[in-house]
């Protein structure tokens, strides 16, 4: 075989449509562990814990400001959790790829949606990210690229929403990085969230499933309205200073006030060294005890 | 007469609830280390997702009737247990036992265990 004819068909072996080797197939259903702050994703964190959160003083005052009877308001009833959640929440993933009719392309990837989070679409297709005046919805604006074998994800045009769910909040000008990392029939899903209103640093959570035969939904069920013991008018709240669970760390598990208001130094482990005299002994453990 | 008394025996067991997840916080709606009993009638069921409510009207300590709001589960939560929405019917006369909610104003309860004297029918757990 002449040189030329063997240029030629490595050519054409090469023309053919060989896979991009960093493309990962991200698709299918995948099962939540939830053996990171399990009681957090599950049941719900405790009042006034806001430990390992980077909170500045302003996020800090909005969340002793929240009362979760707040959610129960007839116009709150099906409000909806931010893209956040998605690294916060307890629930599992169902993912797939949209692809262009014609070459079959992916030019999307989207993490369906739950009950009160809209489904995340990331887009793939170099398309433009929409001006910072453009409206901002549940389903927030992503765009995707590959670093190698793990997919990145940075969402913005998010509402106002929640980074944990006892009043931490999470401004409209917050930006969330997600990275997508398989291993396997493991995926790990480290999430980063960077808010120039509420936070001081990025605050980073991870979490791990694994690929589940059981066909998962891709959305829903879907929220219905209803009385949940709120009436109309009324709109739950704490004034400054009047938040009545201030101690309620201290009181059930021990924890000093100066920890459980967060803040950045909180998330480090060389906080332990700075309050471990402040930590009082609980007694015996009376609630969500890890059993 | 055995069909009769499985039948019995059936809307008399106790059934365990199913861990589900919540959208907010129960640790942050309701004091999980206290529990009270509420006696009335059902005025409202509302089964539906992310969490059913019945809604009580008792007579609180001064004698007004002030309406409870206890939460459930999710409706497909409940329906696998086999409660479905005509299980409770406005009228019905039910004592409920739950954890109370940590604003007073809001006079709610998560659901712990219910039962309605006049057939024995009567559900227990927790829901998540």
């Amino acid at each position: 075989m002449t040189p030329n004819k063997l240029g030629l068909n490595l050519a054409m072996l090469l023309a053919v449509g060989l896979p991009a080797l960093a493309q990962v197939d991200l698709s299918g259903s995948w099962a939540s562990k939830n053996h990171e702050d399990a009681m957090e994703r599950g049941a719900g964190p405790n009042p006034v814990d806001w430990a390992g959160l980077p909170l500045n003083e302003f996020g800090r005052a909005k969340a002793l400001a929240f009362s979760q009877s707040t959610i129960s308001m007839p116009e709150r009833i099906c409000w909806f959790q931010t893209q956040w959640h998605i690294a916060a929440g307890p629930f599992n993933l169902k993912m797939w790829n949209e692809t262009d009719p014609l070459t079959g392309k992916t030019i999307a990837w989207v993490v369906g949606g739950w009950e009160t989070r809209a489904p995340m679409t990331i887009w793939m297709d170099g398309r433009p990210r929409p001006s910072k005046n453009a409206p901002h919805d549940q389903t927030g604006f992503t765009l995707g690229s590959w670093d190698g074998d793990v997919l990145t994800a940075v969402t913005t045009h998010m509402k106002t929403g929640y980074m944990r769910r006892n009043g931490a909040a999470m401004s409209d000008q917050a930006t969330m990085t997600t990275h997508f990392i398989r291993h396997g029939s493991m995926l790990t899903v480290a999430a980063v969230l960077e808010d120039p209103v509420y936070l001081t640093e990025p605050y980073i959570l991870t979490r791990s499933y694994t690929e589940s035969p059981t066909l998962l939904d891709s959305a829903g069920p879907p929220c219905i309205p209803g009385d949940e013991g709120v009436e109309e008018g009324r709109v739950p709240h704490y004034l400054p200073g009047k938040n009545p669970f201030l101690d309620e760390m201290n009181k059930v598990y021990g924890i000093p006030q100066e920890a459980a208001m967060g803040g950045s130094q909180t998330m480090y482990p060389e906080f332990r060294d700075k309050i471990k005299d402040k930590v009082a002994n609980p007694g015996k453990c009376k609630r969500n005890c890890g059993n | 007469m055995r069909s009769k008394l499985l039948v019995l025996l059936f809307a008399g067991v106790t059934v365990l609830g199913v861990r589900a997840y919540a959208h907010h916080s129960f640790a942050s709606t309701y004091l999980e280390d206290q529990k009270m009993t509420v006696e009335g009638n059902v005025v409202q069921f509302l089964y539906r997702n992310p969490h059913s409510f019945v809604h009580v009207e008792a007579k609180g300590k001064d004698g007004t009737e002030v309406r409870w709001a206890v939460e459930w589960g999710a409706g497909g939560q409940l329906g696998s247990q086999g409660i479905n929405r005509d299980t409770l019917k406005p009228g019905d006369h039910v004592v409920i036992i739950g954890m109370p909610g940590r604003n007073p104003d809001d006079h709610r309860l998560r659901m712990m265990n219910i039962t309605r004297p006049s057939d024995g029918w009567t559900w227990g757990g927790t829901v998540e």
